[in-house]
């Protein structure tokens, strides 16, 4: 060991302080006869070393060196030459000229005799060749190809594989070669002119089935070539319909092969099929526990890897291999023992939750934290799904959180148990006393104040609100400034909110007073001011209502942009004030869109988590109406570059898109409904599949069809943005606006016709043939306007509070016998889809064989109106019987909610 | 014993006397150098119809001599590179074809162009007017004409008529290159 070290250092004493021009100099020495292969050496050496550590030669530099190692091709001395084909293809880049070693690398590289370095010779050919020269060496490559010392013909193939890019024609031109090269002996040769046949063959997909139907009967040698086949395979029913699976018995078939490797490729590509089913899943999984014992880690390690990756979105799947994961969980490897511990937190029930907590108090001290964060993950959705386990994964977050550790794990920690706050209220006064604690000793500014927020709007609402008080003022007391202005504010919503506590609170602020920071000070001032004051009070202190911080900040970059601007104040009266629920729900939303992103599910790429998916947990839940709202920024910021949809105001809700065409038609038109306070506006996305034609001026005429709905015929087509130009597979978007004059929300059925005029171009440049184009129409499914595009999901932290605070009164029931469905899953899946509202209480997760269930949702209805719902639902013999109550401050509204059942 | 005594002297002066050169082969391109360097090299005429692309390099023996031979590619892309293989060599060998009176003028201009450089002043030039069993070529007066060889003064010119296919006059050739070794 110390020996190594020594060599190490004395290795880089010789490159210690080498300079590119003395380096240069010593280049002469290229020159000399005789020449000196090992001086020479060493010198070649020291330029690839300056090469590699991002040296800049400038070309001249470059092509003299070059030059001078061209005399080097005299010396016949192996290890020399392989080092100045080494420099030629690093100064291939750089130097001019290179192609003046052509003819002594051809030379070289149909050596009679067998010499090592004709392989060399090969890859530096192909590094120097260009173009223009590739006719004249063509008939050496192709004899290389087929030669029969395999590193030779490795390298002929991997350099055609490097040509292909610039050179497609000719390379195919050796298709024959490479054939035979294939069924030649040498494994790594097999793998390699694989990898070339599937270049040339990619676009031909009839000649790529082939190609792995062909080989996949046991004729390879090599299991990289297996697995490359594997990849072919997966990237052919990739692209087929979905639901076939013509080559899944292959796949199958290679968990049986010999080789681990070819068996793990095959088992990750089951895993990752899209839309895979349980059947199709289980011989995959049983290959992979059976790597979970084998005694190579890192074949451990692929295999946990991938059920990790699978138990997100198949836990059920996964759940077998428990037992073996269990075992991985003492693995001397670390990073497979969090792996395993995740994995497990995911597929396990409630039974055994206690057990593996216990485990994983062990496991915490000896991994990194970015592991650390991994688990705390795996263990916040945990406990989400399990509300019951809440106070053992309290007590496991808490006592973490005493731990050594860096700030973003310590976030982590503090975010998990925000969450569970946020979705479990009876843990509130157990992790809000953990929480205090935490902060006696937190070495993190802004964790600190976040708790401290939390505890001033928590807080007064517990049942010993006092006890909370001598936590915030020992901050006041202890803390910089930053945290003493928090706690401040903290103290103040105490004040307000519990009278019976407010003069004594007043004392502590009063002794605020004194601080000598101007924002401490400045806080305490104003909450003396306003406490005894209820209308100041609600003003600053209870009001729940925030801007949204979105537009606050486009709004923001756009006046700090905008010169002219400066002379008047920033006016925030234009910003749209939403509520801190709103609020809440938008930060989750680009949180899980963010872990949606983080992980790439196995879900069709369509149209994002279907609501027909087997959500996993909580988090998983929150993403059904995430990914739309997440889209919604990405929407109104492409609306607002249009002039003429800028001034609508505020976006309150955007649908997911809606599909009006097959997707294998002609034109393909996706549409989404944006409402805005006055208007409706609906984007079409449209693409053309035709390679060969062109259209222009492409509108998209909307008509109203039918409506039950009285307040219809208010709507008016206000305009109509077409698409110029659409270009073969550039997708364009057409915009229609109608205005609902009084912010009537109809439900309505809409009739679509695109209108354009065409003309024939050519596939290859897109310029049109002529100037002369005729019109066009085609036809659109129909398109519905629901109840559910005026709602906005939300979340409520109490649904029995705010039932019960909206009374009886504004009550609207109604029952439906719904006949065509078969099971209380099908029928919330239905409702949820229907009303497009937020379900509360973990009310969404069905039980698999419940007769009976309620669903309960909430939600914000256009205008701001806020909506509860309760769905009580039997299951009898001719289907399920459901009641739906809608409680609103506004009875119309809850009349449309129930409406929009039937 | 004495004879062992001189064989082993002769062994030894030959490992001492082993002189090495240096030549580089130009001119234009199809003129027929990388023939002529397999000729000298292995004796024997080969058709070999491969442009050469850059250069090629032959170490070759004849005896007390070992020739390095820089045989230069001599289309039009590579003579502007003809200059940095003929520094510091021997002698430098012009290869003509003497059958191709049309490019007898391009030939004359690159030659004097090259030895107008001043990094190769001095060094010996030969000029082959090769192909002479061709019934077009030019002799030996009238290559020395054409290409106004007589208007180089300041280094060593010789001019031969040779043919690398007929093997015709390459002794003579080998003769003047071995003199020339040692400078």
């Amino acid at each position: 060991m110390n020996l190594g070290k020594k060599d190490e250092d004395s290795d880089a004493g010789l490159f210690f302080h080498i300079d590119k021009s003395t380096v240069l100099q010593e280049a002469r020495a290229f020159n000399e006869t005789p020449i000196n292969p090992r001086k020479c050496r060493l010198i070649l050496t020291k330029i690839v070393y300056l090469l590699y550590q991002s040296e800049v030669f400038h070309t001249q530099e470059a092509t003299e060196t070059f030059f001078s190692i061209t005399k080097l091709f005299q010396s016949q001395d192996t290890p020399l030459r392989q080092m100045v084909y080494l420099l030629i293809k690093e100064l291939s880049t750089v130097a001019e000229d290179v192609i003046m070693v052509t003819s002594s690398l051809m030379r070289d590289m149909n050596a009679k005799s067998d010499v090592i370095y004709r392989a060399n010779a090969i890859r530096a050919l192909a590094k120097i060749t260009d173009s223009s020269m590739l006719q004249a060496i063509e008939r050496f490559i192709k004899q290389a190809i087929v030669d029969k010392n395999p590193s030779v013909s490795s390298a002929a193939l991997v350099s055609s594989l490097h040509l292909f890019g610039a050179n497609k024609d000719v390379v195919r031109r050796w298709a024959n070669e490479v054939q035979e090269s294939i069924n030649s002996k040498g494994p790594i040769t097999q793998y390699h002119a694989l990898g070339l046949m599937y270049q040339i063959r990619q676009h031909d997909r009839m000649a790529v089935i082939k190609l792995v139907q062909n080989y996949s009967r046991g004729s390879l040698r090599s299991p990289l070539a297996y697995c490359m086949l594997i990849r072919y395979a997966c990237k052919i029913m990739e692209d087929e319909e979905p639901g076939s699976r013509s080559l899944y018995d292959l796949l199958e078939g290679w968990l049986r092969h010999k080789h681990d490797m070819v068996v793990y490729e095959a088992a990750r590509a089951i895993c990752d099929l899209r839309d895979v089913t349980s059947k199709e899943l289980f011989p995959a999984v049983s290959a992979l526990q059976l790597m979970l014992v084998n005694h190579k880690p890192t074949l451990r390690f692929a295999a946990i890897r991938t059920l990790s990756k699978l138990a997100m979105t198949h836990p059920a799947a996964v759940f077998p291999c428990n037992l073996d994961m269990e075992n991985l969980i003492t693995d001397p490897n670390r990073s497979i023992a969090t792996f395993a511990i995740t994995t497990l937190l995911k597929t396990g029930n409630e039974a055994s939750v206690d057990r593996l907590m216990k485990q994983i108090t062990g496991f915490m001290n000896e991994i990194s934290d970015e592991f650390k964060i991994i688990v705390i993950d795996a263990i916040r959705s945990l406990c989400l799904k399990f509300p019951a386990k809440q106070s053992l994964m309290l007590n496991f977050l808490s006592n973490v959180l005493r731990d050594e550790g860096g700030y973003e794990y310590k976030r982590a920690i503090v975010d998990a148990i925000l969450d569970i706050i946020y979705h479990i209220p009876e843990s509130k006064e157990f992790a809000l006393s953990h929480l205090c604690e935490f902060i006696e000793d937190c070495e993190f500014n802004k964790l600190a104040v976040r708790i401290l927020h939390l505890l001033g709007r928590e807080g007064p609402k517990t049942s010993k609100p006092s006890k909370y008080i001598r936590y915030i003022y020992n901050r006041v007391i202890l803390e910089n400034a930053t945290v003493r202005a928090a706690a401040v504010s903290a103290l103040a919503r105490f004040a307000v909110h519990l009278p019976e506590l407010r003069d004594r609170v007043k004392v502590l602020l009063t002794r605020c007073l004194d601080d000598n920071e101007d924002e401490v000070r400045d806080r305490a001032v104003m909450y003396l001011r306003i406490i005894d004051d209820e209308d100041l009070c609600k003003r600053y202190i209870a009001d729940e209502t925030t801007y949204s911080w979105p537009s606050l900040e486009r709004k923001l970059v756009e006046y700090v942009n905008d010169e002219a601007a400066h002379s008047s104040a920033f006016d925030i009266s234009t910003t749209p004030v939403i509520t801190a629920a709103q609020e809440r729900a938008e930060r989750a939303r680009v949180a899980t869109a963010a872990a949606e992103l983080a992980v790439p599910t196995l879900r069709s790429t369509q149209g994002g988590p279907t609501p027909s998916a087997p959500s996993s947990t909580p988090a998983a839940r929150g993403a059904v109406p995430s990914a739309a709202g997440d889209a919604q920024a990405g929407y109104a910021a492409a609306m607002e570059k249009i002039p003429e949809l800028a001034g609508l105001g505020s976006l309150f809700k955007s649908s997911k898109p809606v599909e009006l065409t097959e997707s294998e038609t002609e034109y393909v038109v996706s549409c989404v409904k944006h409402v805005f306070s006055e208007h409706l506006v609906f984007q079409f996305d449209c693409r053309n599949t035709l390679n060969d034609s062109l259209l222009e001026n492409v509108n998209v005429v909307m008509k109203l069809e039918t409506s039950e709905d009285d307040d219809a015929t208010a709507l008016v087509q206000d305009k109509a943005i077409p698409i110029q130009r659409l270009i073969y597979d550039i997708p364009g978007t057409a915009y229609v606006v109608y205005s609902r004059p009084g912010g009537v929300c109809p439900t309505a059925t809409f009739s679509n016709a695109l209108r354009f005029i065409v003309k024939d171009c050519d596939p290859s440049t897109g310029e049109p043939d002529s100037e002369e184009g005729y019109e066009d129409e085609y036809l659109l499914e129909d398109l519905d306007l629901v109840t559910a595009d005026y709602m906005l999901p939300s979340y409520i932290v109490d649904f029995k509070r705010t039932w019960e605070e909206l009374g009886e009164a504004t009550e609207v029931t109604e029952t439906y016998a719904l006949t065509n469905v078969a099971s209380i899953k099908a029928a919330v899946q239905n409702l949820l889809q229907l009303l497009g509202m937020h379900p509360c209480d973990g009310s969404d997760m069905v039980k698999d064989k419940a007769t009976t269930h309620t669903l309960l949702l909430s939600g914000v209805y256009v205008g701001g109106t806020k909506v509860v719902c309760r769905c009580r639902m039997v299951l009898g013999d001719d289907g399920v019987t459901l009641e739906v109550t809608a409680r609103s401050p506004d009875q119309d509204v809850g009349r449309r909610v129930v409406d929009a059942v039937c | 014993m004495a004879s062992i005594f001189s064989a082993f002297l002769n062994w030894l002066r030959s490992l001492f006397w082993k002189q090495e050169m240096e030549l580089t082969l130009v001119g234009l391109q199809n003129s027929g150098k990388t023939t002529l360097v397999n000729v000298i090299a292995n004796g024997q005429f080969s058709e070999d119809m491969i442009p050469t692309v850059g250069f090629n390099m032959r170490k070759v023996t004849k005896g007390a001599v070992v020739m390095k031979l820089w045989d230069l590619g001599g289309q039009a892309r590579f003579r502007s590179m003809w200059e940095r293989y003929c520094r510091g060599v021997n002698a430098i060998v012009f290869v003509l074809d003497a059958a191709d009176h049309d490019k007898i003028p391009a030939a004359k201009a690159e030659l004097h162009q090259l030895l107008e450089k001043p990094q190769l002043v001095n060094i010996p030039v030969l000029v082959l007017g090769n192909k002479n069993d061709l019934p077009n070529a030019l002799t030996v007066e009238q290559v020395i004409d054409q290409l106004e060889l007589r208007t180089i003064n300041s280094r060593e010119v010789a001019c031969y008529s040779i043919s690398a296919k007929n093997a015709t006059n390459i002794d003579i050739t080998l003769n003047w290159l071995i003199k020339h070794a040692s400078r």
